[in-house]
């Protein structure tokens, strides 16, 4: 074996473990289908109410909003985490001091277990509430293979770029303590500059200009465009370029944000 | 391993005597005892917590909104010692000591403020990932495994991990679960496990890929008589077996006197004393009491003869009593004599003073430790 696939070998035992532990919980998951469900069909009402005196708008009519949205919930589905939320607490437990003492690098531990977590969610969160919401609702199909083929590597950029933002997140936990707030804003933030909510388009011009210079959109509205095919196949390309070197430097800020925080780790009592 | 040159260092009661001498007494016998075999060489190692002063009240919190007094808070403060392949050292001192921290910086997690840290070759904080695969750290108050899944399974991700063979895997988990009796319980989540069996668990993950050197953080603190044994006798084992190095804090004394010749008494962030245990009682056990039983009640009042010599009596029940006395001042035997003149006695015993009581003198600042060899 060779040694780089040697390095990943612990890895991906944190993977198997975060499906594991996943299963512990399987409760959760029967209920996060009924949410998911749930969301789809107050956002189909809202747009169909919307969309009752016009065509289009901003591009998109009923038909391709009503497939935005679904297909944008079941994305969020599986590259949604919660490393943010576990790190903070982490922290405050004072457990942070269990994973420095693995010779492993900690951002990259969390992100194995998000995957394995993530690998869970697909197969019983993302997976049955798209047969059900397909099933319910009129979504379209994607528009050809290629598409749908460029519209998953996407989903998995989103996932790490999600990774990276809520590891460099539960980081500020460490000089911080609570990062509650912190977390909620991002929440919101995200909800709404990802593109899930409503498509960048529907931003005035200029806000739309500023936007695409933040990876955000890439989370969500980059995969949904190239899933309806509203992008020619260069752009296509150059969005999924895009995407990716976010995905990139976000990891790598994350990894920076971590070795310096962590020079200041301190935990007290016990 | 070589005989350690004992020095006792003054007490804490003298903590701001200490601070003004700069060279700390731990490091006077660095010099001739660092040899390139050392496996943790510590030198001048401090740590440094910045914590802020908060105010009382409503009015208070408002304030620490905006104004914050900063205080920095030595919690190790320029210890050094050298420790040797295969030694079991005691490191303790009362709560606040700074002996988490001090372990804390032994095993790469917390960086230190200043000073010098080698083990075995690496800087911890430094070289924190190659480092701890040639560590195993168990903290008593928490845990390394996956809260919510079996056992098993935390050790498949650590043999994973520590890149151990099947087979020493699985002939390390035979030997491990003839000492511990681990087997029964690895395929119960660990959530579901008594503190003691947890603790088993615990100390058999941190020695899966058998590493020369264990950090144990309190691994006794709460685990009943036999489960404490167990984890005794295992780390004696251990030690035997593997010529494995352990440090360990504890506040049960018991695991010092049964598993360390060496002990270390850190208070304030300084060390205190650094030698052998016996060393210390034959330094500081100045105190010993003997216990007899009388025959019958009417021969009590021959005893008033010892409180006039100025010995301490007190009556323990009916029948029953104790002399407690200096070893220095009084012969045992000259004492045993009169009172075996003096009454007659069914029941007679010596005793020495707790070590309790002696670690409780050093950490009042009343035994006054003083520097010989």
């Amino acid at each position: 074996m060779s040694s780089w696939v040697q390095a990943l070998v612990p890895y991906a035992e944190f993977s198997r473990v975060g499906f594991v532990n996943i299963l512990a919980f399987r409760l959760r998951y029967f209920t996060g289908i009924i949410t998911y469900f749930l969301n789809v069909t107050v956002y189909y009402f809202i747009w169909s109410a919307v969309y009752r005196g016009g065509i289009s708008i901003a591009g998109y009519n009923l038909a391709q909003m009503i497939t935005y949205v679904s297909v944008g919930w079941m994305i969020r589905s599986f590259y949604w985490n919660t490393i943010d939320q576990e790190m903070a607490y982490e922290v405050i437990e004072g457990k942070i001091a269990m994973d420095l003492i693995k010779p492993v690098s900690v951002q990259w531990m969390w992100i194995s277990r998000a995957i394995g977590e993530s690998a869970f969610r697909l197969g019983l969160l993302t997976l049955p509430t798209a047969v059900v919401v397909a099933l319910v609702f009129p979504v379209q199909g994607p528009v050809s293979r290629e598409n749908f083929l460029l519209f998953l590597v996407a989903v998995l950029g989103s996932f790490f770029l999600m990774a990276a933002i809520n590891f460099m997140i539960g980081t500020c936990a460490i000089p911080l303590k609570s990062i509650l707030a912190l977390i909620r804003a991002k929440y919101w933030l995200i909800e709404l500059l990802s593109g899930l909510l409503i498509p960048m388009s529907f931003f005035p011009d200029r806000v739309q200009k500023v936007l695409a210079w933040l990876p955000f959109e890439h989370i969500a509205y980059t995969p949904l465009q190239i899933y309806l095919g509203k992008l020619d196949r260069a752009a296509t390309l150059r969005a999924l370029g895009i995407q990716w070197l976010w995905v990139i430097a976000l990891l790598w800020l994350a990894h920076l944000w971590w070795e310096r925080a962590a020079r200041k780790i301190t935990i007290h009592g016990g | 391993m070589a005989a350690a040159p004992v020095r006792l260092i003054r007490g804490p009661a003298s903590r701001a005597f200490v601070q003004h001498q700069r060279r700390a007494p731990v490091n006077a016998r660095i010099p001739n005892r660092m040899s390139a075999d050392s496996l943790i060489h510590v030198q001048e190692l401090s740590k440094h917590f910045r914590t802020f002063k908060r105010r009382e009240g409503v009015w208070g919190s408002i304030q620490n909104l905006f104004v914050r007094d900063y205080r920095t808070v030595a919690a190790v403060d320029r210890v050094g010692f050298t420790i040797e392949r295969g030694e079991m050292v005691g490191y303790i001192g009362p709560n606040g000591a700074g002996k988490s921290t001090t372990i804390k910086m032994l095993t790469g997690i917390l960086v230190p403020t200043s000073g010098e840290i080698r083990i075995n070759g690496y800087v911890p904080y430094r070289q924190r990932r190659q480092y701890v695969k040639t560590i195993g750290v168990v903290f008593g108050q928490r845990t390394q495994l996956w809260w919510d899944i079996a056992v098993i399974e935390s050790f498949k991700l650590l043999r994973r991990i520590y890149d151990v063979s099947q087979r020493d895997f699985d002939a390390r988990m035979e030997h491990f679960d003839a000492i511990l009796n681990i087997r029964d319980y690895l395929h119960t989540p660990v959530r579901k496990l008594s503190l003691g069996e947890r603790m088993r668990c615990d100390l058999a993950a941190a020695l899966l890929h058998n590493p020369p050197l264990l950090f144990l953080d309190e691994p006794t603190i709460g685990l009943d008589v036999v489960a404490k044994d167990h984890i005794r006798q295992f780390l004696r084992a251990i030690n035997r077996e593997f010529r494995t190095t352990v440090l360990l804090t504890t506040h049960d004394l018991d695991d010092i006197e049964e598993l360390c010749r060496r002990i270390m008494i850190i208070d304030h962030g300084k060390v205190l004393y650094d030698g052998h245990l016996a060393q210390l009682k034959q330094q500081l056990l100045r105190t010993k009491q003997i216990k007899f039983a009388l025959k019958d009640r009417t021969q009590a009042g021959c005893l008033d003869a010892f409180s006039r010599d100025g010995l301490e009596v007190d009556q323990v029940d009916e029948l029953t009593y104790r002399i407690r006395f200096d070893r220095v001042k009084v012969s045992t035997s000259g004492l045993i004599r009169k009172i075996l003149d003096a009454v007659d006695v069914r029941d007679l015993l010596i005793e020495d003073e707790p070590i309790e009581e002696i670690i409780k003198r050093i950490y009042a600042g009343e035994a006054h430790l003083e520097v010989s060899v």
